[in-house]
């Protein structure tokens, strides 16, 4: 584990790419240079106006740009919105730890020192896979030789981690063929690595041949065997997991932003899409998101999906935000067991009796008995407390197992 | 009184009873053409669409006869099944004869034989009635030869009908003048009158469809009812046309009902005998019995909510049931319910169509018990038809389990195969006879028990539809009868728990086990489904865990539909029923406890 972090972290979404992923359900578009810069001035512009209304003083040390593909942007216009951060939003100093996705394809040495400078120390590479057959099925635009050679240039660069991110579970896929891909991933040494399921979302490319009876999801069962080859091959080669698809070479190279959404610490969302949690009443008590983790009530909005109202709503001098929710304890307590049972870390049970009166074990006695007798969970008592961790057979079922508990909170 | 022909149609189900009913109704003119609809005796909605007469109704018909004169004559339905044997029997004390319908093509069956003996035990004469020979399929002759060997009844007495088309009603209308008796009786001699079946009207509280044997009965006569001793004043008699038509008065030999203000049928006994609270008759008509209830089953609401909703139900149906009975009970799995009593399966089968489709109520019914009786070692007895109030079996001395006699009828070709489903049951003493040619007539003594689960299909698929199954209760004999409990990881589902002979205990906990293990769905452990006599463990199945339901996706910071997806699982987990950490969704109990024999063979 790293040092716990309890410091807000920013993130900017880009939503772009150069071409549309046929698996990909986020808010994306292709979109030419003049659609780019108008993006950039409007992001910058919400930048004030989100800071109008964000409660937290504390600064935020990590800021994540993501997307879509932010590396479509030129390093310049990162920059300007960087600068526009720095004017209105607390950042941590002397630098927060800035995050960036990028396509192998648009990997140079030039542009690694460019991002360098700005103060980019993960680079994320949207690599998915480094077989061919798997790369086209992906319809992605660069070649498994591209990706290798995008994560070694990456590395000569000085990144403090570079991540790889694979996509696995593809319709016909075997176990050999994932676990060649494993292998290849693990010979870069990349410090971070993340395994994503391919879902096939129905408002896709993908879910539309599904639909058509072309492709089908791979079954349940093989899922399940690439789940748990990915997390054994991984742990012995010394990625071992923190989360359900998060594999980090030694407890530095894990994500200090992602983290943030798991264990509920403020963050901020700029850009079309993104997400923003704060703790306690919004305007009703800043500041009063202290370090001692009494979470009480909690404030999560979103901004307008789509660029054009987003954009539209910007230029107005309105916040861009399309919804909202306030989290009671139930919910938080909700997601506190939803998230924490998909890290490896578990949830922290004197910290869930101590934030929602109500001893999570004790209430859910012979599920729990059940779940360790099935090698799914364990209880572990250390120096931090006692904590309900689950096993790689449980993080396989995390979500059916959140969804089983029972919190009767008082 | 020499104008009165009191008489009912004896008929299988599906021979044509209601269809010949209809005819008669209609050539009688007792109905306007444009007031008709098919099959006017058997008002229930669910009647119509089975076939089968559950509540005997009646109806007086004016009939001119060929030789000028007019007759009353007084149609008695009786119920078509044999769980109501004793509303069958109160219909035909009522009567002088009875018109004993037998299909054309389908010759006779178990049930015409069983109810011919009651009608001729109790005196009445018969007339056989050959109905559907316009069917391609009628086979005159060999029915014929079916009446003059299997009932010994003069086949060339029978009358031949097509109900469908109206073809020899005629006909059958002069036989009942001229070869039914009128009644007797002394209309001056104290009130006896037999209740052969009560209705329940909104407005006017119980309908007591009543036959005089003796007396005369007008309003207001303080009446009593000699078995209930309850007293009640008449308000109004009359007859049964189609609507009730007040007459002013009934005497000795006539058939018609009697408003009493009474306000629920609830109290009243059907075999009862009204007499004048002034003027008693000394005896009550003979044979009376109590009805009682022999096939228990506890009825839960699928939704915990509609448990308000199922006792309204309950109280409604028993208005006009009086042979239903219920009290409340309670499953930790199913919530509230009631423990139901039956007069048989197809009683507990209407009861449970009536309850879901005349009160929308979905609901689950626990495997159908008998009520055994046992002897503790104390020597003290006990009546159990429910599982959960069977005692601990070191305590139990002995137990005796019900009896029927089983008559079943088949073509010969499938003798042995019937034999065998008997010996299968714990059938003794199986006996059998030979009808007219390719037909038999197997007796079989059974465990009332043995019956309840399945035997009428397995007979039916056995015999390939042919075979027909009748039964009445025999005695009370010793019975090896064990307690078998369901557990779903170690914990007692009580409502699966059932009472069964011991031989059939594993093959029935297995098959609980099998059906649940299939219906449970997966879920993040592994499940042990298990069927114990006490702590013994006798079967046992497994349901694998899930391998993976999670998907490993990363979703920034968007937690919040995550978090709704997972409060929708979390509520679609609420309707199902939690056994220790297992949820159990309804749709299993249902499939467990159906009790019909499918794909578990294969």
């Amino acid at each position: 584990m790293t040092v716990p972090s309890r410091q807000p972290g920013l993130y900017l979404h880009v939503p772009f790419c150069s071409a549309i992923c046929p698996y990909c359900d986020f808010a994306v578009m292709r979109a030419g240079e003049s659609i780019r810069r108008r993006f950039v001035d409007c992001l910058i512009a919400e930048v004030p106006l989100a800071a109008g209304a964000w409660p937290d003083p504390r600064p935020f040390d990590t800021v994540y740009f993501g997307g879509g593909t932010p590396s479509l942007l030129p390093p310049e216009d990162l920059a300007r919105v960087l600068d526009a951060c720095r004017t209105h939003l607390a950042l941590a100093s002397p630098a927060p730890w800035v995050f960036l996705e990028a396509n192998p394809e648009d990997v140079t040495a030039d542009a690694c020192a460019a991002w360098r400078r700005l103060g980019v120390r993960t680079l994320s590479l949207g690599v998915q896979s480094f077989e061919g057959e798997a790369l086209r099925f992906l319809a992605r635009r660069h070649t498994a030789a591209q990706a290798r050679v995008a994560v070694e240039v990456a590395h000569a660069a000085g990144f403090d981690t570079v991540s790889v991110d694979l996509i696995f579970g593809l319709p016909d896929q075997t176990s050999e063929a994932w676990l060649r891909d494993l292998q290849a991933a693990v010979a870069l040494a990349p410090g971070h690595l993340s395994c994503y399921q391919l879902t096939i979302h129905a408002r896709t490319q993908l879910g539309v041949r599904a639909a058509r009876g072309l492709i089908a999801e791979l079954p349940d069962r093989d899922q399940a065997e690439l789940f748990d080859l990915t997390h054994r091959f991984l742990a012995d080669a010394g990625w071992p997991a923190y989360e359900v698809s998060n594999f980090a070479r030694g407890p530095d190279h894990e994500s200090r932003h992602n983290r943030k959404y798991w264990d509920h610490t403020p963050y901020l969302g700029l850009g079309p899409s993104a997400h923003s949690f704060a703790v306690g009443g919004m305007a009703a008590h800043p500041g009063r998101a202290d370090d001692s983790g009494a979470v009480a009530a909690g404030h999560r909005w979103w901004n307008e999906p789509r660029l054009r109202p987003w954009e539209h709503r910007v230029a107005a001098g309105e916040r861009p935000v399309a919804g909202e929710e306030r989290l009671g304890p139930l919910a938080l307590a909700t997601e506190t067991l939803m998230l924490g049972l998909r890290t490896t870390a578990g949830v922290d049970l004197d910290g869930f009796a101590a934030r929602y009166g109500l001893d999570l074990v004790a209430a859910n006695d012979a599920l729990v008995t059940s779940l360790v007798r099935e090698g799914r969970l364990c209880v572990r008592s250390g120096p931090e407390g006692r904590r309900l961790v689950p096993t790689v057979l449980g993080l396989a079922v995390a979500d059916g197992l959140a969804a089983a508990f029972d919190l009767p909170l008082p | 009184m020499d104008n009165i022909r009191n008489f009912c149609i004896i008929a299988h189900i599906d021979h044509g009873k209601s269809t010949l009913a209809d005819r008669l109704i209609q050539r009688c003119g007792a109905v306007e053409a444009r007031d008709f609809r098919d099959q006017i005796l058997d008002s229930m909605d669910l009647e119509r669409e089975r076939g089968i007469t559950i509540k005997a109704n009646s109806v007086t018909l004016p009939y001119t006869a060929k030789d000028g004169q007019t007759y009353e004559l007084n149609l008695i339905d009786t119920p078509g099944h044999v769980d109501f044997s004793h509303e069958v029997r109160r219909s035909l004390m009522s009567c002088e004869g009875a018109l004993l319908v037998i299909d054309a093509s389908q010759g006779v069956e178990a049930q015409t034989v069983a109810n011919l003996y009651l009608a001729m035990e109790l005196g009445l004469e018969i007339v056989p009635v050959i109905n559907k020979i316009d069917l391609p399929s009628a086979d005159i002759d060999r029915v014929m030869e079916e009446i003059d060997r299997d009932l010994a009844l003069d086949p060339f007495e029978a009358v031949q009908v097509s109900a469908k088309l109206g073809t020899g009603i005629d006909d059958l209308l002069e036989a009942i003048v001229h070869k039914l008796p009128p009644p007797t009786g002394d209309p001056e001699a104290p009130l006896r009158a037999l209740l052969f079946d009560a209705q329940y009207d909104a407005y006017r509280g119980a309908v007591l469809l009543v036959r005089l044997f003796d007396g005369t009965l007008r309003a207001p006569t303080r009446i009593r009812l000699m078995h209930s001793g309850e007293e009640h004043k008449v308000e109004e008699v009359g007859c049964q046309r189609l609507k009730r038509v007040p007459t002013g008065e009934l005497s000795a030999g006539e058939v018609g009902y009697v408003l009493a203000g009474i306000k629920s049928l609830s109290g009243l006994a059907i075999g009862d005998t009204l007499t004048e609270a002034e003027r008693p008759a000394a005896e009550p008509v003979p044979g009376y019995r109590e009805a009682k209830p022999v096939v228990f089953s506890s009825i839960y609401p699928m939704e915990t909510n509609d448990y308000g909703d199922l006792t309204k139900a309950l109280e409604k149906l028993k208005l006009n049931d009086t042979s239903l009975t219920y009290e409340k009970d309670s499953s930790a799995a199913l919530g509230f319910g009631f423990r139901c009593g039956f007069l048989g399966l197809l009683h507990l089968d209407v009861i449970q169509e009536r309850l879901e489709r005349e009160h929308s109520l979905s609901l689950i019914l626990s495997a159908p018990s008998v009520r055994y009786r046992v002897v503790l070692n104390d020597s003290s007895e006990i009546w159990v038809d429910n599982p959960t109030f069977y005692p601990d079996p070191t305590s139990i001395k002995e137990v005796f389990e019900p009896y029927i006699k089983a008559t079943i009828m088949t073509p010969e070709r499938y003798l042995g195969t019937v034999m065998e489903l008997c010996r299968e049951r714990r059938g003794v003493d199986t006996r059998f006879n030979y009808l007219a040619a390719g037909r038999m007539e197997v007796l079989s003594e059974l465990p009332l028990a043995e019956v309840l689960f399945d035997f009428y299909d397995r007979l039916k698929s056995l015999t390939q539809g042919y075979g027909s199954f009748d039964y009445e209760l025999l005695d009370y004999r010793q019975a090896d009868a064990v307690k078998v409990d369901i557990l779903v990881n170690g914990e007692k589902v009580d409502a699966l728990s059932q009472l069964v002979h011991r031989e059939s205990a594993r093959p029935r906990a297995l098959k609980y086990c099998e059906r649940l293990a299939r219906t449970i769905p997966r879920q993040q452990f592994k499940i042990a489904i298990q069927g114990a006599i006490g702590g013994q463990i006798i079967a046992r199945t497994t349901i694998n865990p899930f391998r993976k339901d999670v998907t490993a996706k990363c979703y920034g910071g968007d937690i919040t539909r995550k978090r709704k997806l997972l409060e929708k699982q979390k509520e679609g987990k609420k309707k199902m029923k939690m056994v220790g950490a297992v949820e159990i969704p309804q749709a299993a109990f249902v499939a467990v406890l159906r009790t019909e024999d499918d794909e578990d063979e294969g």
